[in-house]
Order: C-alpha cells, then structure tokens, then sequence
C-alpha cells in the first residue's frame, strides 16, 4: 500500500495528460510511421493470426526476431514493452505452477514458453503497428477499408474529450473528498480507505453522468448544423477526405520484404 | 403497435447522443481502473476489472443497442489505443463479447425502478461477459498449445485458472462495481437524464419487440456452440495428424484459419444485418 501511496502522489493529472498525448503524436518518424494505414493493416492481418497454428519453433524463433527488429525501429516507449512482458511472463509461471499442483512435470516447460513465444509475436506486432500511427492516421485508415464514420469519428472526439473529462472527474471528486468525512483509521490492511476512496469513485459517476449527457447533445446538435451525418458515410465525401492516401515505393518494399523473411523462414 | 413502438423512434441524432455518451463515460472510467492496481492474495486476484455499472446503467436507460456498442467502442479508444495497449484482434473478440452482454442486460429490465428486476439484469450482463470471454482465453490456450493432452496438467490448470477467474470477477467485480451501483444508480437517474437528452423516459409499460429479445440470446448461444464446436474440431483434428509436416500440416492451417474466419464473419454479418433491419423498421414504423 506504501508503494500505491508513492505511485499516486507521483500520477498527477497533468502528467496523465502528457504521458497520453506522447503515446500518441511521440513518433510520427519512424519508419513504420511513414507507410501507408493499409499497409500496416495488411502486415498485422498476417502476424497477428498466422502464428496461432504454427507449431514450429523454428519459424516462431523467426518471427520473433523480425518482430523485436520492428519493435525496436517503431520505438516503443519501454514502459508499454515492461508491462507486455510482465504480463506475458506472470501468466505463464502461474499456469506452470498450477499444472505442476495438478501432477505435471518440467516437460510441461517446452509447450508454455512455445505458447509465451507465439502470444509475444503477436502482441509485439500489434504493438509496432499501432504505436506507430497517430490518431488521424488509423482513422483515415479506418475509414478507407470501409469502416463506418462514426468511429473515426469517436477516435478523434476521444483524443479531443478526454483531458477534460479526466479533469472534471478529478474535481468531482475532489469536491467529494471535501464535503466528506475520511476515515479516522485506516483499518486493517487499509480496508476502511480503500471501501472510501471505491466508494466515492462510484458516486462520482453520478454528477458525471448528467453533465456529460448535456455535453453530448450540445456536440451532437453542433454536428448536425455542419452536416457531419450527411458526411459519415457519403463516397463523395469520403473520397475528398482521402485523397492523399498512396501505396509508395517504401509500402511495396516493405510488404515483399516481409513475404520474403517469412517463405525464407517456411522453407529452412 | 404503433404506440408500442414509440419508444424507440429515436432520430438518427439522439441515437448519436446515446453512443457519445456511453462512449465517453465508459472509456474514462476504464482509464481510471487501468491506474487503481490490483491485489493479489494467491489465486486470489482482487481487482477492479471494469466499471461495468455505466454501461449497464446507460443500457437500462436509453436505447441498449447504441449504449452498448459505444461502450465497447469507447473502451477500446480510450482503453487500450489511448494508452498504446491495442491489441488489435482480440480486441474484435472483446467487443462483440462486451456489446452481447450488455445489449442482453439492457433487454431484460422492462420496469427501471425496480430494482430486483435490475439487479438480475445487472448480474446477468456481467455473467454473459465473463463467460464468453474465459471460453475465448481457454481456447487461445487449446489452439496455440500443439498436442494439448499430451502434455500432463496443462489442460486441467487452464480450466481452472479460467474457472477460478470467472468467479472471482463475477464474485467480486460484479458485485460491487456492477450490481451495486446499477441498484443505486438506475432508479435515480430514471427521469432525470432522459431530458438532458431531449427525449422522453422510456415508458415502463413497453415492453421489448419479440424479435429484439430473441435476437442477441440466439447469437450469444451461437457464439458458445460455434466456440464448442471449433475446441472439439480442433480435438479431433490434432488426434489424427500427431506430426507436424509437410503437406497435411499446411492443409490443416488453412482449415483451421478458416474456420476462425468464417466465425467472425458470420457473427460480424448477422450483427449488421440486424442492425440494418432494425433501423429499417424503425423508419417504417
């Protein structure tokens, strides 16, 4: 619990707001930043279901190497490949253990970090891929393989919306925390603060909710006066709106390059 | 039948509205759980999963069907894209999983202050969730693992590490951050938000279209037999061809691909085409 105090002292909500915004426009240079959306679309299309029904360590081993190259090149903060990997690995040890208790033995080893290796090809794919377009990038995207425009749309209300939401909630519950009473003690293992500070989480969401509402017609009204709706969906529209969307040379070298590695892995 | 339906002649905006609203609530307060950090007491896993109370709330008071998808959508933008954890695919697994149980929860609640008939609903969502998606990670585990009862323990422990963490969200998660809240919530904001909105509160009287009812009950169920059948396929598959080469190995990674293909699709097909139908009656009417 000392740890989670030093953590949440250190989590301010500026710093929130900063860390998002780096997530999301900190590498537009990388290499993989430069191709095309449906490039990317197409890659991840095969690394990330491909490597389910292989069984073969050989490739695996392969094609975990390719991934960790474009990992490396995409420059994934190392905070995201830290917790990739914690998770990857906690899931496995706990698994282990529990088969162990269930009467298996070491050779149980060799299947689970198979299995570890071919969840980190596919993580570390989606990844690459994701972390290297900004938000309008994987709209556009989105919007070129037929996605409805809607949820282009939300993709870019939820990167405009969500610093002020974050810092409504946070002076809600502020003013919570004003108006109430904390707990004298903190009870055994913290309980007591912990049922506190849950609770007014929850309750929070109450004058949330009724102000977001308002907010959400006042956006919704402003978008119909602009014709958005007409727009959503209309060819014309969105042929306009793409337009600077082009297959380059890099798209087409990276794309055979990737088949060439991975007929190269098949065939050894 | 006109009057029935009066409800849900909601214009092309105020559905807009609703998904706007579910989108933003839903995907901050999964921003928030992503902070809290978990405990963990052995097996014992005390987390907060999700806040599901808001969409389950938003479900129960507006349209289920545009609640739902924005939740869903609204995790995933400001849940995982937002913070750089897009899981690409799964994420497609989540969505359908996360929209179903919602939209089922919304549907059955007919009268929003009663809270006995809330409170089922509310468990009922949470449950459906939970459910199909530990049946997708025991799967994951079946299809990435070759030879699967080969191997002695594995099978076992990942029935019950997925079984232990089915009730321990539903057990925990879902009653506190779900069937609490939802109680609390609900009977309040009856009333009271619907305005906000520029609509009516919906009418405790009406009751859900039939083919409303059956429609995402059948698909959940085809969801779980399609599960089924591609685990027992994959059994007897992986019974005949034990080594892995050449020809028959290549072959069955199609089959097997396409199987998974044609799952999604058919289930993404039937999700549009019902949309589709809704909105078209609901223009007719």
């Amino acid at each position: 619990m000392e740890f989670t105090r030093k953590f949440t002292d250190k989590l301010s909500v500026e710093q929130v707001k900063i860390e998002l915004l780096n997530t999301a426009y900190g590498n537009g240079h990388t290499f993989l930043a430069q191709l095309d959306p449906r490039t990317l679309f197409i890659w991840y299309t095969f690394f990330g279901i491909v490597p389910w029904f292989i069984h073969q360590e050989s490739i695996l081993i392969g094609m975990f190497i390719f991934m960790v190259i474009t990992t490396i090149t995409a420059k994934v903060s190392p905070l995201i490949i830290f917790i990739l990997c914690l998770g990857l690995l906690g899931q496995g040890g706990y698994m282990l253990i529990v088969a162990m208790f269930f009467g298996g033995d070491w050779s149980i080893l060799l299947p689970l970090l198979v299995l570890t290796l071919k969840l980190s090809v596919i993580s570390l794919a989606s990844i690459s891929v994701f972390c290297s377009m900004t938000p309008e990038k994987l709209s556009n995207g989105l919007l070129k393989i037929g996605v409805p425009g809607q949820v282009s749309f939300s993709i870019a209300y939820g990167y405009r919306m969500l610093p002020t939401l974050i810092e409504e909630y946070h002076h809600v519950f502020q003013s919570f925390r004003l108006r109430g009473k904390a707990p004298n003690k903190h009870g055994f293992l913290y309980i007591r603060s912990i049922i506190y500070f849950g609770k007014i989480a929850v309750l929070s969401f109450y004058p949330l909710l009724l102000s977001t509402s308002k907010r959400a017609r006042t956006t919704v009204e402003a978008l119909e006066t602009k014709g958005s709706f007409y727009g959503f969906n209309h060819p014309q529209v969105k042929k306009l709106k793409l337009i600077d969307m082009k297959f380059g040379r890099k798209d087409i070298y990276f794309l055979i390059g990737s088949c060439f590695y991975v007929i190269l892995l098949f065939t050894i | 039948m006109v009057k029935i339906r009066e409800r849900y002649k909601l214009t092309q905006a105020q559905k807009m509205m609703v998904f706007i609203l579910s989108m933003s609530l839903y995907g901050l307060s999964n921003m928030i759980t992503e902070l809290i950090p978990e405990a963990r007491l052995g097996p014992l896993e005390f987390s907060v999963e999700y806040f599901a109370f808001i969409p389950l709330t938003l479900c129960i008071l507006f349209h289920p069907l545009y609640a739902a998808i924005g939740a869903s959508l609204g995790e995933i933008i400001f849940g995982e894209l937002m913070l750089g954890q897009f899981g690409g695919f799964g994420e497609l697994e989540k969505f359908i999983a996360f929209s179903l149980a919602m939209y089922v929860a919304g549907t059955f609640v007919r009268d929003p202050k009663n809270k006995r008939q809330v409170g089922i609903a509310a468990m009922l969502g949470v449950i459906i969730h939970q459910a199909i998606s530990s049946m997708v990670d025991i799967l994951k585990v079946w299809v990435g693992v070759e030879e699967l009862e080969a191997v002695p323990g594995l099978a076992e422990s990942v029935v019950v590490i997925e079984g232990f963490a089915f009730l321990n969200d539903v057990l925990f998660s879902g009653i506190l951050f779900a069937l609490l809240p939802t109680m609390y919530l609900v009977p309040r904001l009856y009333g009271k938000i619907e305005p906000l909105l520029g609509m009516k509160p919906r009418n405790t009287k009406d009751r859900y279209h039939l083919g409303e009812i059956i429609g995402p009950r059948l698909v959940v169920l085809g969801i779980f037999l399609a599960g089924f059948a591609f685990l027992f396929e994959f059994l007897s598959e992986s019974g005949f061809n034990v080594e892995w080469e050449a020809e028959v190995g290549d072959i069955f990674i199609w089959i097997s691909m396409g199987v998974a293909f044609c799952i999604a699709l058919i289930t993404v097909i039937f999700m549009n085409k019902r949309k589709q139908t809704l909105k078209e009656e609901k223009r007719i009417s």
